[in-house]
């Protein structure tokens, strides 16, 4: 079943888009047509009516946040674009920028134009050496091609892009932690209020977004609200989405597909289906943070509302599958032992709470659980989602999918006193 | 730290500094820079760092030892990642570790006695689609088999002998 | 002022007071570890959780993130919020070593208390348990890390708060510890707040390791006897000796923190050479026989020669009510007059300050709060740590602040400086118009016009000063200039470190009595023939030592009160022991005129560890307390005077004789205290003459306080001898090599304080033409008096040392 392209409509397979093909297939054009052409309010409005929700795991309506930033304060503002794709089961980011990085050059002169910034900081994760080099590159030839700089298209706009190669830690994806992480200080998230809209980079209005958004702004700049909204199959939703496949299924990468496609269409048609004929148990709609999904949920629409409904969320549509032989316990203490190592150490219930339930869900995977211990088991959501910011949070989705879905498989462990799939 | 390595850092990042408005927001390039050239961050590493942006040694070492990446302790000449979430969980990366430690004869956090190579867990890579994956030094490697892996093994050590970057 | 109900009473709050703050103020207290006044909400532990029930928010919350909001309706019991606290306790206590019975902390732990209050008192936990290793800190503070709960107090202590720069965060996840780059001693003047702060035993006072348990101790309420600040502290004692002590809140002065000096100072009441029985000629006596016998003399000496024979000097280091006593002394002696300080500069800066002050002395609190702040002539660290501190938390919110002072800058802030003597930018200041002083460099010039123009601007200005740099002159001009910017409705205030911690109210009780020299100038003429010295030491107090010993040697009798084993007491005919403000009920009159009473912590007496040679219980049976005679000074000077008193009677006759003290018949030790209502003399301001200023080409020598070792209490506690920095001469690097002299080559420095050979230490901060040294007892700087303003030196190369 074939999709409509857009983010991926230039992706060659093993190939980056150089400046002169971008140019050819069409792109900076959506700047050309924006930049001392278009009122920088006019474009906020338009991505406003696109629908346009953030692509990094939360979305939030981008359009909307835009109309929270001062883009008419003096002084410096800043535009930062996460990539900081650390969440497991997502790498659909990398996957776009190694195809395509003048997408999110372009992306981000265009964010910068409408929001009235001048200096914008691309935050590229430790091991995405792909990446960083794809864009350092982009953005050099950006710079020489007069689409970054000074008087950008010999307008009085002007914008200047740096590339931030980070050292390795999941919770610089949360945007006031990566804040701290440019300032060059401990990336603890920070206390909101105050927002990023308000004092944000260098305690300066700032907006942070996610790559995949970023790169679909131009596409909206010259196709327009109404078309990026009728790319979604579903109502009250707008535009494709990438979703980046993995787990137990035959063909594990990613794809660019229109929001709203059934779970089923993309494990059974675009991932070739669950691998060496087995059956599909759960997965992960949307990352490592989002509530299992299981065969039940086969029809649900992948996106925002859609998700929310059926108890999970969107996330950034990382599936990973899970076929019939996966323990749901070890695959959950997987999870959350990988937000374990992952805390910042800010707060309680992240640092110290994290560990506790792994150390709880060991024990179930040992055989050392009983029913006290599942008892203990379901009171800590209420108590790691107190945590500081959106990380332990998180990983009280699978947690969260695990008691909801999964509670039997827990008591067989502690019946049969041990893991019933063979695990540890 | 040899000062042959001090030289370069400084001229790779006295301009940077000069130019930038916030010198602190370099406190990482220049620590993976220095552990780009020394294999790790030494305690002169930070204090480096700390010299050249101006500030004191604790408030570089608050950062590095934030990072997953940033190594503060000597490392091989080759460090191995190999990724442990869930992605790769689910396709085998338990085999691929326990294959990893016997053929290096080391364990996770240790160093083969050769010093050439460091095995180290690391989370999810963004390579899910070709899990099993694991990195080593920045090239990465997906859909990995035991064979495959002692190819991989092979090839590094003979690139580590001969002095290439990792 | 948003009105709410928490745990079904309501309560009217300030706006932007939390949840948290709105329940303190009806005594709820919401378990917290992360939040501490001073440091404000961070969100870190999450313990504090509220169940918000109705109102803009619902549901459970962090009471110290949430606003208090008109018609919230919380709970502080529901289910969800204890069983939220619970579990965080159980969190924090998974990796906890259960070490109370070994830890310092036990007894006074926040997290003991937290865990024992939230009822967790089974472990659930088997697995390991993460470890740290510790570090060495210094002989300030003990670390021990696996104790820790991660609330980040220390760290927002140290860093946020104190500005300190040698200690931070180390680590991530359930591994984030705390420490310096190194091992090492903490550099910070205020390290000792970790102890304070941190709501467990990962940071205890090491001074007192294994000595005493909270609930063995005794303690009071007291003001720190350190500096003329004034700072609130609780002195803990146990078995006779005075083991340490902690911060108190003290609103208007020190908040909630303590420096170092006033932390770790403390043990010069156990000193061990301490004076503890009276002496009269070599011989020990009781209290009666050595009492009748110096009563006679001194009777007789009055008798024979009048009431000027007999001098009578006390210190910024005794009680209002000994000073006063003092002065009884000499009334009944037929008019003996009292001096007040043994250095007449000091002394004569503190009557000006006195006479003039009115209603323009600035406490902390006023400091903190300012918008613009100028240090004339002020080294917070030597002679005022937390003014500093103080200065500090005003610039952190945004105020400006300028520093002018020849010494290098050791602040916790960043300040416009101007390396000069402040005499005459401060004149220029008092003027109308304003106009630089000649002299100034061009950015000299440019800093101090925009210094002005920062402090006419300003809603809250403080100009502080040291009363040591300034001397009389100084301090007057200080006065004017503060007069000068201050206009109808709003003030200028003025914050001026003096020399101890009852300058003042020594001032205050002699407005104009004869100085020091004068003093000495009438032994060396044979008209004072005896000398009774209260708490004052003259031969370290006096700017010329030399002069002060020969003078001692003419006297007839010197009679010494002192709970210090001074120089002073060393060369006396007859010692009396006195008590030190934690062995006292007392007041003080602080810097910015605030009266401030303390209380008796425990009794004098020669500690068990000393009887005992550290048995316990002693093995000598006896009625009396080994090394009880100690008497507070006040009642020594009723009993010589003949006319012993109570402490009440001697507050009734003070507040009667001085209607400005008033406020001493209601002191109560740990109150706020009374602000002195002052009124400027209405006498005409005497025109202070220029000092003599120091010859072209020459040096100018400074001798100043240092934060530990200069100060004649702490330099005498064990802790803080150890760590006074070396003797050292203070150049600028250009004097040095004009004088060819490198740093740490040895230095002959000849001077009137005297002379002495020392290493060079090059000081980049110092301004050209100074030479900088910092009083240390015990050492060859012991003579350098501070409080001398600059004076002529002349230094050359070498000598042996």
């Amino acid at each position: 079943m074939s999709h409509p392209q857009v983010l991926f409509a230039r992706r060659r397979p093993g190939q980056t888009v150089s400046l002169e093909t971008y140019l050819q297939e069409g792109g900076y054009q959506a700047l050309g047509g924006a930049v001392g052409k278009q009122a920088p309010a006019a474009l906020r409005k338009l991505v406003l009516d696109s629908g346009l929700r953030g692509r990094g795991g939360a979305g939030f309506p981008t359009g909307q946040k835009w109309s929270f930033f001062p883009a008419d304060a003096p002084g410096p503002k800043y535009l930062v674009c996460n990539c900081d794709e650390m969440e497991p089961g997502t790498y659909k980011d990398r996957e776009l920028l190694v195809a395509d990085p003048h997408a999110l050059v372009e992306g981000m002169a265009l964010a910068a134009y409408a929001l009235g910034v001048t200096h914008g900081y691309v935050f590229v994760r430790y091991d995405y050496e792909d990446v960083f080099r794809a864009l350092e590159r982009a953005v050099a030839e950006a710079h020489g091609a007069g689409f970054l700089g000074e008087r950008i298209l010999g307008t009085d706009f002007g914008f200047e892009l740096h590339v931030h190669g980070s050292a390795g830690r999941y919770i610089l994806g949360e945007e006031t932690s990566l804040l701290n992480g440019l300032e060059g200080v401990r990336p603890n998230p920070r206390l909101r209020p105050p927002f990023p809209a308000q004092r944000g980079l260098f305690g300066r209005p700032t907006t942070v977004q996610n790559v995949e958004t970023l790169c679909n702004v131009p596409h909206i700049a010259l196709h327009g609200a109404e078309w990026f909204k009728g790319l979604a199959l579903t109502p009250g939703e707008a535009g494709t989405k990438l979703f980046g496949l993995s787990g137990h299924l035959n063909r594990t990468e990613c794809f660019e597909l229109p929001m709203g496609v059934p779970l089923r269409e993309v494990v059974e048609v675009h991932g070739g289906g669950v691998r060496q004929g087995r059956r599909f148990k759960a997965c992960l709609p949307g990352g490592a943070s989002t509530p299992y999904l299981t065969a039940a949920h086969l029809d649900v629409p992948m996106d925002f509302g859609n998700l929310d409904r059926a108890g999970s969320r969107l996330g950034t549509a990382g599936v990973t599958v899970f076929d019939e032989r996966t323990c749901m316990v070890a695959a959950t203490l997987n999870l959350l032992t990988f937000f374990a190592r992952e805390s910042c150490g800010w707060c309680t219930p992240c640092r110290d709470g994290l560990p506790y339930v792994c150390y709880l869900l060991e024990r179930f995977e040992r055989g050392q659980a009983g029913r006290e211990e599942l008892a203990l088991l379901k009171a800590q959501p209420a108590f790691i989602n107190q945590s500081f910011c959106a990380l332990a949070q998180g990983a009280m989705g699978p947690l969260e999918g695990l008691l909801r879905h999964f509670e039997q498989e827990l008591l067989d462990h502690v019946t049969r006193g041990g893991c019933p799939f063979g695990g540890a | 730290m040899d000062a042959k390595l001090e030289q370069d850092i400084r001229a790779e990042f006295e301009p940077q500094i000069r130019a930038c408005a916030h010198p602190q927001e370099l406190v990482v390039h220049l620590l993976r820079a220095i552990q780009r050239e020394h294999g790790w961050v030494p305690d002169e590493g930070v204090e480096l760092a700390a010299r050249l942006l101006g500030l004191q040694p604790i408030q570089v070492e608050e950062v590095a030892t934030f990072y997953d990446k940033i190594y503060r302790r000597p490392v091989g000449r080759r460090v191995i990642h190999v990724c442990d979430s869930i992605c790769c969980w689910s396709r085998g990366e338990q085999e691929i570790r326990a294959h990893l430690e016997a053929r290096l004869g080391i364990r996770l956090g240790e160093t083969t006695p050769d010093g050439v190579f460091t095995l180290l867990p690391t989370c999810c890579l963004g390579a899910c689609g070709r899990a099993p994956a694991m990195q080593v030094g920045f090239r990465l490697y997906g859909e990995l088999t035991p064979d495959r892996v002692d190819r991989i093994l092979d090839e590094e050590r003979r690139a580590a002998g001969q002095g290439d970057p990792p | 002022m948003p009105t709410l109900t928490i745990d079904e009473r309501e309560v009217s709050v300030p706006a932007g007071a939390s949840v948290l703050e709105a329940a303190e103020a009806l005594g709820i207290t919401v378990p917290h570890f992360c939040y501490h006044k001073a440091l404000g909400a961070v969100g870190a532990c999450r313990l504090c959780a509220v169940e918000i029930q109705a109102g803009p928010q619902h549901g459970l919350r962090m009471a110290c993130l949430v606003e208090a909001r008109d018609g919230m309706v919380v709970s502080t019991t529901a289910p969800a919020a204890t069983g939220m606290r619970r579990a965080v306790i159980e969190y924090l206590m998974l990796n906890h070593p259960h070490d109370c019975p070994v830890c310092d902390e036990g007894g006074e732990c926040q997290l003991q208390d937290m865990t024992v209050a939230g009822g967790h008192g089974v472990r659930r936990y088997r697995g390991k348990k993460r470890t740290f290793p510790n570090q060495e800190l210094g002989p300030f503070v003990e670390q021990e890390m696996n104790r820790c709960i991660q609330c980040y107090r220390c760290v927002r202590t140290y860093r946020d708060y104190a500005g300190g720069h040698d200690f931070g965060v180390l680590g991530v996840r359930q591994r984030v510890a705390y420490g310096r780059f190194r091992p090492g001693r903490l550099e910070s003047p205020y390290s000792g707040n970790l102890v304070d702060v941190c709501p467990t035993g990962v940071f205890t006072d090491k001074t007192v390791r294994f000595r005493a348990r909270v609930w063995d101790m005794q303690c009071a309420p007291s003001v720190c006897p350190h500096c003329s600040l004034g700072c609130a502290t609780w002195p803990w004692a146990r078995y006779r000796e005075l083991l340490r002590v902690s911060g108190r809140e003290g609103p208007r002065t020190n908040g909630f923190f303590l420096c170092d000096r006033g932390r770790f100072g403390s043990g010069h009441a156990n000193h061990p050479d301490r004076p503890r029985t009276p002496r009269l000629d070599g011989r020990e006596l009781g209290w009666p026989e050595a009492l009748e016998a110096l009563r006679e003399r001194l009777t007789k000496l009055t008798w024979a020669h009048g009431p000027g024979a007999v001098g009578l000097l006390t210190s910024g280091r005794a009680s209002l009510e000994s000073a006063r006593a003092l002065g009884l002394l000499g009334q009944a002696l037929g008019g003996a007059p009292v001096v007040c300080e043994p250095h007449p500069r000091r002394d004569r800066a503190v009557r000006a300050l006195v006479a003039e002050l009115g209603q323009l002395g600035r406490d902390q609190e006023d400091v903190r709060q300012s918008d613009c702040l100028l240090l004339a002539g002020l080294d917070p660290e030597g002679e005022a740590p937390m003014l500093a501190l103080a200065a500090r938390q005003a610039v952190r919110r945004g105020a400006r602040a300028a520093v002018w002072d020849p010494r290098p800058d050791r602040l916790p802030f960043p300040a416009r400086r101007i390396a000069r003597l402040p005499e005459a930018l401060l004149e220029a200041l008092a003027r109308p118009d304003g106009r630089a002083p000649d002299g100034l460099e061009a950015a000299e010039r440019e800093s101090y016009a925009e210094t002005r123009a920062a402090l006419q601007a300003a809603e809250r200005p403080v100009l502080l000063g040291g009363a040591d740099l300034l001397g009389p002159r100084g301090v007057r001009l200080l006065l004017a200039a503060a007069r000068a910017l201050s206009r109808p409705g709003r003030a200028c205030g003025l914050s001026l470190a003096l020399p101890g911690p009852d300058s003042f109210g020594g001032a205050l009780l002699c407005p104009d009595g004869p100085d020091a020299d004068e003093l000495l100038a009438g032994i060396e003429a044979g008209r004072v023939r005896a000398l009774v010295c209260l708490e004052a030491d003259p031969l370290s107090e006096h700017p010329d030592p030399a002069r002060v010993a020969a003078a001692l040697g003419r006297l007839e009798l010197l009679v010494v009160l002192d709970h210090l084993p001074t120089a002073s007491a060393a060369r006396a005919h007859a010692v009396l022991p006195t008590t030190a403000a934690a062995e006292m009920d007392g007041a003080f009159v602080n810097h910015a005129g605030r009266l401030q009473g303390f209380a008796r912590v425990y009794s004098a007496g020669l500690p068990i560890r000393v009887t005992g040679q550290g048995a316990h219980p002693p093995r000598e049976f006896r009625p009396d307390t080994p090394g009880e005679l100690p008497q507070p000074g006040w009642a020594v000077l009723a009993a010589l005077a003949g006319e012993p008193v109570e402490l009440g009677e001697l507050r009734a006759e003070l507040a009667r004789s001085e209607p400005r003290l008033a406020g001493l018949a209601g002191l109560v030790a740990g109150g706020p205290g009374v602000q002195l209502a002052l009124e400027p003399s209405a006498r005409e301001r005497p025109d202070t003459p220029a000092e003599p200023g120091v010859a072209e080409g020459e040096l100018a020598l400074l001798s100043v306080e240092a934060l530990f070792g200069s100060e004649p209490l702490s330099a005498r506690a064990a802790p803080v001898a150890g760590v006074a920095s070396e003797d050292a001469l203070a150049l600028c690097p250009a004097d040095a090599a004009r004088l060819g002299l490198g740093e740490g080559e040895p230095a002959r420095l000849r001077s009137a304080l005297g002379e002495a050979v020392l290493p060079v230490r090059l000081a980049p901060g110092l301004a050209p033409g100074f030479a900088l040294v910092q009083r240390r007892f015990g050492g060859p700087l012991e003579g350098f008096a501070p409080g001398g303003g600059p004076i002529a030196c002349r230094i050359e190369k070498g000598g042996a040392r």
